[in-house]
């Protein structure tokens, strides 16, 4: 979905589709379209030639930005801290993650 | 028209990031955040096994992202994240083939869930595979495939404990090309 991510935490080969999140396939019910996303993503197994190759896939999302919008039902929990404590953003950007303050969580 | 974006050489973190800004459905917010851990994140030596067969060849398994589990299996621990927000649930679910919307929930609090509660190939393209293989284009279509919940700040976890358990996995089932599908 954010294929310059993927690529630089070293993922062998990938795949870049531009489509919005929670879709990576495609719509429900499109068939034929998540068929040919699913055997172009295959097919750059064999088309990636070297280590960290990123291949774009032809696709695009018949939706404009703002119809294709879907935000999850309630804001992330992470998004929700960070509204209510700002100053964590830093900390956020710079992934420096606290360690967990409960048992169970690693 | 295919558009080769990096290969074969370090990877630029500093091109990636500026990439990012080019995307249309990742909002301000994200592709800030996004760019700055690009920025932040080291050097890898990327893992490589060059393919030794075509596709028609080979046995596929899918990996999903989108935090699946089966009405038959524990849930993904959602209020864990809740709880602490820094953290999230790391582990790993088995996803047989032949489960389909019906069989499952998703449980990903970063995303609208619904297109994958109404149509499963949306996030975990397991008929869509299968018909390729029906169609000769894919050689076979592994047993089991998996998801985990891919909102993760440290994968501790992840790394150490569940990718080697899906590898194992994978190998034990002569699994050729692995495709993480992301949420």
């Amino acid at each position: 979905m954010i294929p310059e991510f993927t690529a630089s935490v070293g993922a062998p080969r990938v795949a870049g589709i531009e489509f919005p999140f929670g879709r990576p396939l495609g719509l429900p019910g499109d068939r034929a379209g998540q068929r040919a996303v699913l055997r172009a993503a295959l097919e750059v197994v064999w088309l990636a030639q070297a280590p960290g190759t990123v291949i774009q896939l032809p696709f695009a999302w018949p939706q404009s930005p703002r119809d294709a919008r879907a935000d999850p039902p309630v804001p992330p929990p992470i998004v929700q801290l960070v509204k209510r404590k700002p100053w964590l953003a830093v900390k956020l950007l710079a992934r420096d993650i606290p360690e967990p303050r409960q048992p169970g969580a690693s | 028209m295919i558009e080769t974006l990096a290969g074969g050489q370090p990877a630029d973190h500093g091109g990636l990031a500026r990439r990012v800004r080019r995307h249309p459905f990742v909002d301000g917010p994200t592709r800030k955040l996004v760019r700055s851990w690009i920025e932040h994140e080291p050097a890898h030596q990327i893992p490589w096994t060059a393919v030794a067969r075509p596709l028609s060849a080979c046995r596929v398994a899918l990996v999903s992202s989108a935090g699946i589990a089966r009405h038959d299996q524990c849930p993904f621990d959602q209020e864990l994240e809740r709880r602490d927000p820094w953290w999230s649930d790391q582990s790993w679910r088995p996803i047989p083939l032949g489960t389909t919307e019906d069989d499952v929930g998703i449980y990903h609090l970063h995303i609208d869930p619904r297109f994958g509660e109404q149509d499963l190939d949306c996030v975990l393209p397991l008929r869509r595979l299968q018909e390729l293989h029906a169609d000769g284009l894919v050689g076979g279509v592994a047993a089991t495939h998996y998801s985990f919940m891919g909102y993760i700040l440290q994968p501790r976890q992840l790394l150490t404990s569940t990718a080697p358990a899906i590898a194992a996995q994978m190998a034990a089932e002569a699994v050729d090309v692995a495709l993480l599908v992301p949420i």
